[in-house]
C-alpha cells in the first residue's frame, strides 16, 4: 500500500509526483497554446489574459483590502491614453510606455485615494462610479488626449532597437514575426506578452499578501481599529492598495488599447468596471488565482455562448425586430449562470476548485480510510 | 426669469422620479444592506410592461399601470424567495453580484421581447401642457409630481403606522433581535423587494413620458439615482426623497445654464453634475446629509 | 524616589454624548507591576482602555507614558511606543491564520514595504523568516503553536483569547493592556491563563488588567483600582481593597440587583 517513489535520491509521494507532473504539463500547454488554437480562440484568450491583469489589481484593492471600487475602468483608460501619448505622440518604446501606463494610473489612484479614504463600504463603491462618469466626460471632451467621441489609435507594441536595424532585431506586434521557422503572429505575440506580465503580477501579489504590507491590507479589511492598534497606518495602507490596483489597471488598459489598436471614450464605462468586479467575485475574491479564473469565466463565457449559439435552432441573427437573437440569448444565459453559480458556490471558482481537490484527495486516499483530518488544509490566504 | 421657473419645474419633476428610484434602493438597502443593481432594469421592465398592457393588450391606462406594477412586484418577490434567500448570510458583494446577474437577465429579456427601437408608452397625456405666465407645464410632469407625492406619502404612512412598516424598520435596525421577538424577517425581505418593484414601475413609466421616450436606455437612469441615495444617506427613505429632488434640480439647472455660462466644462456636463455635487457633499459629510456613521464596537 | 511610572493618568474624563463614561480617573502604574482595574459591569473599565489606547479622545485629563504625553501620539503610533492591548470582544482578524494574526502584531517591528514584500528578495525573506520564528515563539509561550496555520475564525473562543495574548506579546511591548483575559472561560482555562499572566509578570512586562473575576485579580495583582459608575472608589493592595466598605457595597449592591433581576 506504499504510495511513495524514489526520484533522484529523494522520497516523493505519488500525489506529489502527480502534482509536479501536472504543473509541468500545464506550463507546457500554456506555452504551446498559440500553436494549437485558431485566431478566434487565441484572440479570446488574449483578452482573458489582459482582463486578468487588471482584475488582479482590483483584487488587491477589493479582495484583500476590502475597499469596493467600481471605478476600475477609469484607470484602464488612463493606462491606454498614457500609451497613446508616450508611444504614439512621442514615439517612445513599449518597454517604457507599458510600465509608464501603470505608473501614471497609479499616480491617479494616489490622487483619487484621499477622497475615497474618507468613505466606507457602498459609499465608496458609488463614489467610484462617479469617477467613471467624470472620467468619461473628460475623455469625451479632451480631444487631444482621446480623440473625442471618434476615438483614437493606440500604438502597437514594438520591441527592439528601433528603425536602424529593422527587421532583424526588432518586432512589431501588429505584424507578427518568425522564430526559427515558426511563425508567431500578432495574436500570439500579445498572448506571450500578456501571459508574461500576468505571471509577474501574480507572483508579485502572491508574495505581497504573504508578507508585511499584504497582511496589513487584510488586517484593514477585517478590522480597522484593531489594525491601527497594531501600528498599521490606515491611510498609507489603503493608499498602497489603491496604487497597486490602479497600476495593474493601467498596464492592463495599455495592453487592451494596444491590442485593439483603437479605442473610444465610450468603452471605459461602468459596464467594464462591473465586469472586473464580476471577475474577482466569480473567480474567488481575495485569492491569487481568482482574477484569472474569473476572467476566463466572465470574458470567456459570452464569447463561447455567442460562438455556439449558431447551432441553437430558434435563435435569429440580428435583433432589429424583436425575437430572441443570439446576443440576447447568450446574455440571458450568462446572467442566469452568474446567479446560479454564486448561489451554489459563493466562494467562486476557487471555492469550487477547492472542493474538487478535496474530493480528489479523498478518492486518492481510498474509501477504506475514514477522514482522519476534520478539515482539508485550507489554501493559505 | 421664465427660463428659471421652467427649469425649476422640469428639475422638480425629474427629481421626483429620482426620488422614487432612490426609495427603491433605500428600501432594499435598509432590509439587507445590499445595493440592488437590478433596480434600473426593474424600472425598464415596469415601463415596458405599462406600454405592453396599454397598447398591445388595450387595457385602460390606469389598469395597465396596476398590471405592470403587479408584474414587477412579482418579479421582485419571486427573485427574493427563489434566489436571494439561498444566499442569506453570504458576503454583501456576492449578493450585489447576483443582483447584477438579474439585471443582465431582465435587460436582455426586455430587449428580446421589445427590440431596441423606441416605442409608444400609451399614456393619456402625450405632449399636452398648460402655460401659466409663459411657463410650459407639461401635464405628464404635473402628474409625475402629484403621483410621486401620493406614493411617497403612502410609503411613509405604511412605514410609520402599519404592522409591516414597523417590522421592516425593526429588521433594518437588528435582524437577529427582530427574528428573536417574532418578526417574520423573511416575509419582510420579500416585502422590501415587492415595494422596490412597485416604485420602480411608477418611476419607470413617468420617466418615459414626454419629452422622453421609451427605449432600453431607460434602465441607465438608475445610475443617476446613485448620487441621490448617497446625498440622502443610504438608509434614510426621507433622505432619498430630498436627495432625489436635489439631484433633479441640479441636473436641469446645469442643463439650462452651463452651456452658456460655463462652456469650458464641456458638452453634456449636466450628465455628470449630480456626481460632482455628490463628491463635494461627501468631502464634507462622508455619510451623506442624513446618514449616520456606523459605530465600530471594539 | 522611584523611577518614572510607566503609565500615569491625571483627572481623565470621557463623555459619550454628555454622559460621563468615567470621570477624574487618576492612576499610576509602576514598571513591572500588575495593576488591576475592577468594577461592576458598565463601570467604565473598557472605556478607560479605549482612551489609553487612543481609540477614544478624553474630554479632560492627561495620560503620560514613560513621562511623555501619550495624547500627542496617533493611534497607529501606540504600538511602536511599546503599548499592546487585547480586546474584551476579541480584536482578531478572523479570516487570517493564527500565525498571520500574530505576525500582524509585529508589523511595527518590520520594515519591508510593498515593493520589497512583492519581490520577496533577500531582505524581505530574511525579515519574514526571523519574525515568523519570533511569532512562533509567542505562540509556544501561550501553548497554541499547534494551530498556527489554522484560520482564526474556526477556533474555539478559549484558543482565540490565547491568540490575542500571543499577538500582544509578539508586539514586544513594555506595557500590556489586558481586557478581561479570562472572561467566558472555564475554571481550568482560567487557571492556565492566570499562570500565563504570572509568567508574563516574571518576564518583566508592566501589565494593566481589566477584569471581572475578583478571585483571579486578587491572585495576581499588586494593586487594584476599583471603578463604580465611572468614579474611582478605591485604590490599594488587593487586601486593602477587599476590606473597603465602599467596594463591598458596590459589589454587593450589584450582586443584589442581579439576583433581583433573575
Amino acid at each position: 500500500m506504499s504510495s511513495e517513489v524514489r526520484v533522484l535520491g529523494r522520497t516523493v509521494s505519488a500525489a506529489g509526483l502527480i502534482a509536479a507532473g501536472s504543473v509541468v504539463a500545464a506550463a507546457a500547454l500554456t506555452v504551446a497554446l498559440p500553436f494549437m488554437l485558431n485566431a478566434f480562440w487565441l484572440s479570446t484568450l488574449v483578452f482573458i489574459l489582459i482582463y486578468a491583469i487588471a482584475a488582479l489589481g482590483l483584487n488587491v484593492l477589493t479582495g484583500y483590502t476590502g475597499q469596493v471600487s467600481l471605478g476600475h475602468a477609469f484607470f484602464l483608460a488612463v493606462g491606454a491614453y498614457t500609451a497613446k501619448v508616450l508611444g504614439g505622440d512621442h514615439q517612445l518604446m513599449a518597454l517604457i510606455w507599458i510600465p509608464a501606463a501603470g505608473v501614471v494610473a497609479g499616480l491617479c489612484g494616489l490622487i483619487v485615494g484621499p477622497v475615497a479614504l474618507r468613505l466606507r463600504g457602498l459609499y465608496l463603491a458609488i463614489v467610484t462610479i462617479g469617477i467613471v462618469f467624470i472620467g468619461q466626460h473628460i475623455f469625451l471632451n479632451v480631444d487631444s488626449l482621446s480623440g473625442g467621441p471618434q476615438g483614437t489609435a493606440i500604438p502597437s507594441v514594438q520591441i527592439g532597437a528601433g528603425a536602424q536595424c529593422q527587421p532583424s532585431c526588432s518586432v512589431d506586434f501588429s505584424q507578427g514575426t518568425s522564430l526559427g521557422g515558426a511563425t508567431i503572429d500578432h495574436n500570439a505575440l500579445y498572448y506571450y506578452l500578456s501571459l508574461f506580465i500576468l505571471v509577474l503580477g501574480m507572483l508579485f501579489v502572491r508574495n505581497l499578501v504573504r508578507t508585511r504590507t499584504g497582511r496589513a491590507l487584510q488586517a484593514v479589511r477585517e478590522r480597522e481599529v484593531a489594525a491601527s492598534l497594531m501600528g498599521i497606518n490606515l491611510v498609507r495602507t489603503k493608499l498602497a492598495a489603491f496604487v497597486i490596483s490602479s497600476f495593474l489597471a493601467g498596464v492592463g488598459g495599455a495592453l487592451f488599447g494596444s491590442y485593439l489598436s483603437f479605442v473610444r471614450p465610450q468603452s471605459w464605462d461602468l459596464i467594464l468596471s462591473i465586469s472586473f468586479v464580476a471577475m474577482i467575485i466569480v473567480g474567488g475574491i481575495g485569492t491569487v488565482w481568482g482574477p484569472l479564473l474569473g476572467a476566463i469565466f466572465v470574458a470567456g463565457t459570452p464569447t463561447v455562448l455567442n460562438h455556439y449559439a449558431d447551432s441553437v435552432p430558434f435563435l435569429q441573427h440580428g435583433s432589429s425586430s424583436g425575437g430572441l437573437s443570439i446576443n440576447e440569448f447568450s446574455s440571458i444565459f450568462y446572467g442566469a449562470l452568474i446567479i446560479l453559480f454564486l448561489v451554489l458556490e459563493p466562494r467562486g471558482v476557487v471555492g469550487l476548485a477547492g472542493r474538487a481537490i478535496a474530493l480528489a484527495q479523498r478518492l486518492a486516499r481510498g474509501p477504506a480510510i475514514p477522514p482522519s483530518t476534520p478539515l482539508p488544509s485550507q489554501q493559505s490566504a | 426669469m421664465t427660463t428659471f421657473y421652467q427649469l425649476l419645474f422640469s428639475g422638480f419633476a425629474l427629481g421626483c422620479v429620482y426620488a422614487l428610484v432612490a426609495l427603491g434602493f433605500t428600501v432594499i438597502y435598509r432590509s439587507s444592506q445590499v445595493i440592488n443593481f437590478a433596480q434600473g432594469s426593474l424600472l425598464a421592465l415596469g415601463a415596458y410592461m405599462v406600454s405592453w398592457f396599454a397598447i398591445d393588450k388595450s387595457l385602460p391606462f390606469g389598469l395597465a399601470v396596476l398590471a405592470a406594477i403587479g408584474v414587477c412586484v412579482l418579479v421582485g418577490v419571486v427573485f427574493q424567495r427563489l434566489v436571494l434567500r439561498w444566499v442569506a448570510g453570504q458576503p454583501v458583494f456576492v449578493i450585489v453580484m447576483i443582483t447584477i446577474g438579474l439585471s443582465i437577465v431582465i435587460d436582455a429579456s426586455v430587449s428580446a421581447k421589445f427590440g431596441a427601437n423606441p416605442r409608444l408608452l400609451g399614456d393619456p397625456w402625450s405632449s399636452s401642457a398648460v402655460h401659466p405666465g409663459g411657463v410650459t407645464l407639461i401635464w405628464a410632469k404635473i402628474w409625475t409630481i402629484v403621483t410621486v407625492f401620493g406614493v411617497l406619502l403612502g410609503f411613509f404612512l405604511f412605514d410609520r403606522y402599519s404592522r409591516y412598516g414597523l417590522a421592516m424598520r425593526a429588521t433594518a435596525a437588528d435582524e437577529e433581535a427582530a427574528m428573536a421577538v417574532g418578526v417574520p424577517t423573511r416575509r419582510v425581505f420579500a416585502l422590501a423587494w415587492g415595494v422596490a418593484g412597485a416604485v420602480a414601475t411608477v418611476g419607470g413609466f413617468f420617466l418615459a413620458t414626454f419629452p422622453n421616450q421609451l427605449d432600453p436606455s431607460i434602465s441607465a437612469v438608475a445610475l443617476l439615482a446613485f448620487p441621490a441615495i448617497i446625498l440622502g444617506g443610504l438608509d434614510s427613505p426621507a433622505g432619498a426623497v430630498v436627495g432625489g429632488v436635489t439631484i433633479g434640480l441640479v441636473e436641469e439647472l446645469t442643463k439650462g445654464y452651463q452651456p452658456a455660462h460655463a462652456s469650458w466644462l464641456g458638452t453634456n456636463f449636466y450628465v455628470i453634475a449630480p456626481y460632482v455635487v455628490m463628491i463635494l457633499v461627501l468631502m464634507v459629510k462622508p455619510y451623506g446629509l442624513f446618514g449616520r456613521a456606523p459605530v465600530e464596537r471594539i | 524616589m522611584s523611577a518614572t511610572p510607566v503609565l500615569e493618568t491625571d483627572g481623565l474624563t470621557l463623555f459619550f454624548n454628555s454622559v460621563a463614561a468615567f470621570s477624574d480617573v487618576s492612576l499610576s502604574v509602576d514598571e513591572g507591576e500588575i495593576f488591576a482595574v475592577i468594577g461592576p459591569n458598565g463601570a467604565g473599565k473598557t472605556s478607560l482602555f479605549n482612551v489609553i489606547s487612543r481609540v477614544y479622545r478624553p474630554a479632560r485629563g492627561t495620560i503620560r507614558y514613560l513621562g511623555a504625553d501619550l495624547l500627542r501620539l496617533r493611534r497607529a503610533q501606540i504600538a511602536g511606543a511599546g503599548i499592546a492591548r487585547t480586546f474584551q470582544n476579541l480584536g482578531l482578524f478572523g479570516n487570517l491564520s493564527v500565525l498571520e494574526n500574530v505576525l500582524i502584531g509585529r508589523h511595527h517591528l518590520m520594515r519591508s514595504g510593498t515593493l520589497r514584500g512583492g519581490l520577496y528578495l533577500g531582505f524581505a525573506q530574511l525579515e519574514e523568516r526571523s519574525h515568523r520564528a519570533a511569532a512562533m515563539e509567542a505562540l509556544e509561550f501561550v501553548g497554541i503553536a499547534g494551530v498556527a496555520h489554522r484560520p482564526v475564525h474556526i477556533l474555539p473562543y478559549g484558543i482565540q483569547k490565547r491568540v490575542e495574548l500571543a499577538r500582544a506579546l509578539a508586539m514586544q511591548p513594555r506595557l500590556l493592556l489586558l481586557d478581561e483575559p479570562v472572561a467566558g472561560m472555564s475554571t481550568a482555562e482560567r487557571g492556565e491563563i492566570t499562570t500565563l499572566i504570572r509568567r508574563m509578570h516574571e518576564r518583566g512586562y508592566s501589565i494593566v488588567l481589566v477584569e471581572h473575576d475578583m478571585g483571579m485579580v486578587m491572585q495576581v495583582a499588586q494593586r487594584v483600582l476599583v471603578l463604580d459608575f465611572g468614579r474611582v472608589i478605591a485604590l490599594g493592595t488587593p487586601g486593602e481593597v477587599q476590606r473597603d466598605p465602599r467596594v463591598i457595597k458596590a459589589y454587593l449592591g450589584a450582586q443584589l440587583e442581579e439576583e433581583a433581576a433573575v
